[in-house]
């Protein structure tokens, strides 16, 4: 028994770590900011960690808070030039980012390896730190998303305008889920680097983004359950449907077409809307009380 | 020598303006962002090849039938990624995630159909020329490339503001539903717009095609990238900007790899990509869309 | 309790001067109306008093603080609270969401203790929710606090607005064609809330185009005209005023 669950380790290792990449964009996204800045944050982390450990011989943890950090002060950074852009400009200010991060990885191979990226980092995390990171992850933000913040970002994901009305700070808000996504993706690249043994710049590169991006497309980015649903289903996909691994890009690429098109919600979500519109049910074409005169 | 330098970079930002240009064409009149441009302009490239070492036919011909299969495909990629979503009124978003998703699929199906290895011409598809004009080297297939894009570009250019075509695809461009009320007939329009923006993808997936001898499914990576430097900083919906900024993007990149440092050039143009997003995100020139909503006022 | 007022508020856009020099005043615990035909500017003042636009010249003031200067967060958390013309609701959440969008009892919890799900976050959230159904037992709308906001009559949406709204706890509020599309009856509910709002202190600016809700329920009424005032009184007195007439029913011939 304990053979079958071991085998699977590197698996659910490999699935927890998506889901911390998935809830970095989550976080993004959820507040209406269209970043696709996740990949780049996460090598940030893995960089920092990687360097970290092999330089100065530092603990897990103290590597993982450092990559963490330094992720989160890079995105607050950037959320204040992005802070004026909407949209389709914000996504290309976040592509290019990573796009010089990566160029610079590859540059400064005294620091970072260069294209052979950090080699031989001891494995210094395993299933239960992993566990016990996303559980904390999801926490979080489940308390976030339920309370004013969650509230704050949906509403100027959704209306903008409606959420200024409201005395929401659009700026503040987002400059916080840029943080928020800057911390979870660092983490999760420092993570990263300590259970794979290595930092590798390709590993941060457009796949990754793809990827990430798609656990929310499909999962949905409301609920804190949609990414992890998301990531769950895609990290399990390969696993899942064997024969088709030569053609998981195929397969990715029609799933996220589809979920955009027909489910644009994404699973958990439409899920939810649905739950709401069956509770609406009931007294749904209920006008005003009937007047005296019986005219409605 | 800084001369060569500045030619060899024009003809390097010709091709790149060819490809802005359908890509941009696209986002002005549409409003999409397709990120699957890259992918057309790579199935470019392998129809062009196709038609050279699968069925024999001259150069010249391949060409010309890659750049049609291009935009037939672009055509087809509307209807299958863009459409439904128009249908339901989908926001913008969504386009671009359906683009990627038909990005993924295609580069996929390149990789096995070129098994993951880099196609190449076969010797002596077009004969080796080189001239020289006022001291400067010029090889035949800058000479072609740099051509090409003038035709094709100045093709584009007469037919959107000389053509009863090109000025319904202009009026969609100011407002798709006035010019639907208007009598203007949509998917016509998008029909067009969209075989236009792969053709012209085509036709700069083949010349880089010969002009390198690689054909790869990841050729198009590297250009969608370049691409979003010229759009932005010619401003997204410019037909001149994207020529502008494509010719000056070649310069750019091909004055810092030779002047600087090969090793940078990514992070310079994209940091030049970022400050522009910063100070200037609707470009230096106009526009076939004149309101933007970019930035909060 | 505040008075917002007015003075001398311009605002040109590009070549047109969408309002010229306007003032008025909206005191507490009165129903001021804003009137006039289709594009004569009342939701560009609207935009101009919460923030959205900026003056080209005059000032807005809350009480006795400027506000024209502040950004449109600002205004609202100063107690400006407004509707829109085309309801705005989040069309995916529930009611209950709708109108907690507006509760900040949050705002005073420390991020921190946000993420940890502390106490304190609970008792915010908690009184956030119980404000919520304070303001839908007030407007009669409990039963619907889990339902899909647009799966709700379009009356009822408006109420929904108008709970948000009033979650803010504002000193000023701007309601933006309320009865727009209501028949009479609706109309009439609404306004007896409206005037419920007003005798607890609240200004009222009304803007609307159904001149019998108008007459009606204003205190007093504020007439405009291709962004300039045309007239400003009692609803008798503006209602028997040639030249609101001649506005409304287009005096000069073309």
């Amino acid at each position: 028994m304990t053979d079958f669950v071991v085998g699977y380790l590197p698996l659910v290792n490999l699935v927890i770590l998506n889901c911390g990449l998935a809830l970095s964009q989550y976080a993004v996204l959820r507040a209406g900011v269209f970043s696709l800045a996740t990949a780049g944050l996460a090598s940030i982390g893995a960089y920092t960690a990687g360097i970290l450990i092999l330089r100065a011989g530092v603990p897990a943890p103290v590597a993982v808070l450092g990559g963490a950090l330094t992720a989160m002060i890079v995105a607050f950074i950037l959320s204040l030039p992005l802070a004026r852009l909407r949209g389709v400009f914000q996504a290309i200010a976040t592509v290019a980012m990573v796009q010089i991060i990566l160029s610079v990885a590859l540059y400064a191979d005294d620091i970072t390896g260069g294209a052979n990226g950090l080699n031989g980092i001891p494995r210094l995390v395993g299933t239960p730190a992993l566990v016990l990171f996303i559980g904390t992850c999801i926490y979080g933000l489940w308390c976030l998303g339920r309370g004013r913040v969650g509230a704050a970002f949906d509403t100027i994901r959704q209306d903008e305008t409606v959420a200024v009305s409201l005395g929401i700070s659009v700026g503040r808000y987002q400059a916080l889920a840029f943080a928020l996504s800057g911390v979870i993706a660092g983490a999760t690249g420092a993570l990263m680097a300590c259970h794979n043994h290595s930092v590798v710049p390709e590993e941060f590169g457009f796949d990754m983004l793809t990827a990430v991006l798609a656990y929310v497309v499909l999962g949905g980015r409301q609920s804190v359950a949609g990414p992890i649903v998301g990531a769950v289903i895609l990290s399990l996909l390969p696993e899942i449907a064997r024969p088709l691994a030569d053609n998981r890009m195929i397969l990715l690429g029609t799933l996220i077409m589809l979920a955009i098109i027909y489910l644009p919600h994404g699973i958990v979500d439409s899920i939810v809307i649905a739950r709401r519109r069956a509770a609406s049910a009931p007294a749904a074409h209920a006008s005003v009380p009937e007047a005296a005169d019986g005219r409605a | 020598m800084i001369a060569q330098q500045i030619l060899n970079g024009l003809v390097v930002g010709s091709v790149y303006a060819l490809f802005a240009l359908g890509f941009t064409l696209i986002f002005g009149v549409h409003h999409i962002l397709n990120m699957a441009h890259g992918a057309v302009f790579m199935w470019g490239a392998f129809f062009g090849l196709f038609a050279v070492t699968r069925l024999d036919l001259p150069f010249p011909l391949g060409f010309v039938i890659a750049i049609v299969l291009a935009g037939l495909l672009s055509v087809a990629l509307d209807w299958v990624a863009f459409r439904p979503l128009r249908k339901r009124g989908a926001p913008e978003f969504s386009a671009i995630i359906s683009s990627i998703g038909a990005s993924l699929v295609l580069m996929n199906i390149a990789q096995r159909v070129s098994d993951t290895r880099v196609l190449r011409y076969p010797f002596g598809t077009l004969p080796v020329g080189i001239y020289t004009l006022f001291g400067l080297r010029m090889t035949l297939i800058q000479a072609l490339m740099v051509v090409s894009a003038f035709v094709i570009v100045s093709a584009l250019f007469v037919y959107l503001f000389y053509t009863r075509f090109g000025r319904q695809i202009r009026a969609v461009a100011v407002n798709e539903r006035t010019a639907t009320l208007l009598g203007v007939n949509p998917d016509f329009v998008y029909f067009q717009t969209f075989f236009i923006s792969g053709a012209l993808a085509g036709a700069a997936g083949v010349l880089i095609g010969i002009a390198f001898n690689s054909v790869h499914f990841l050729m198009g990576d590297p250009y969608m990238l370049r691409a979003f430097v010229v759009i932005v900083l010619g401003g997204l919906g410019s037909i001149m900007g994207a020529l502008i900024a494509g010719l000056l993007l070649g310069l750019v990149q091909t004055l810092t790899i030779a002047y600087v440092s090969s090793g940078l050039s990514d992070a310079i143009i994209f940091s030049i990509l970022f400050v522009a997003l910063l100070l200037r995100p609707t470009g230096f020139f106009g526009s076939l869309r004149k309101e933007r909503r970019v930035a909060r006022e | 309790m505040a008075a917002l007022s007015l003075a001398g508020v311009s605002r040109r856009f590009g070549g047109v001067q969408a309002v010229k020099d306007l003032s008025m005043t909206v005191g507490p615990g009165r129903i001021t109306g804003l009137i006039g035909p289709n594009g004569a500017g009342k939701t560009t003042v609207v935009n101009l008093i919460t923030g959205l636009l900026k003056l080209t010249a005059g000032s807005i003031r809350l009480d006795d603080r400027d506000i024209h200067q502040l950004p449109p967060h600002q205004v609202a958390r100063l107690g400006v609270a407004r509707t829109f013309q085309n309801v705005r609701l989040l069309k995916e959440a529930s009611v209950l969401d709708n109108i907690v969008a507006g509760c900040r009892q949050e705002e005073a919890v420390p991020l921190y203790a946000q993420a940890l799900g502390l106490p304190a976050m609970r008792h915010a959230r908690a009184a956030s929710i119980v404000r919520a159904h304070a303001l839908m037992a007030d407007l009669g709308m409990c039963q619907y606090a889990a339902h899909l906001a647009s799966e709700l009559s379009y009356g009822y949406q408006r109420r929904v607005e108008i709970m948000r709204a009033l979650a803010l706890d504002p000193t000023v509020l701007l309601l933006d064609e309320p009865v727009a599309g209501m028949n009479d009856t609706e109309a009439e509910e609404l306004g007896r809330i409206f005037r419920k709002l007003a005798a607890r202190g609240i200004a009222i600016l009304l803007i609307e185009h159904n001149m019998r809700f108008v007459m009606a329920l204003c205190d007093e009424i504020y007439v405009v005209a291709t962004g300039e005032l045309i007239d400003h009184g009692a609803p008798d007195k503006v209602r028997a005023n040639p030249r609101v007439i001649e506005a409304y029913l287009g005096g000069e011939a073309c």
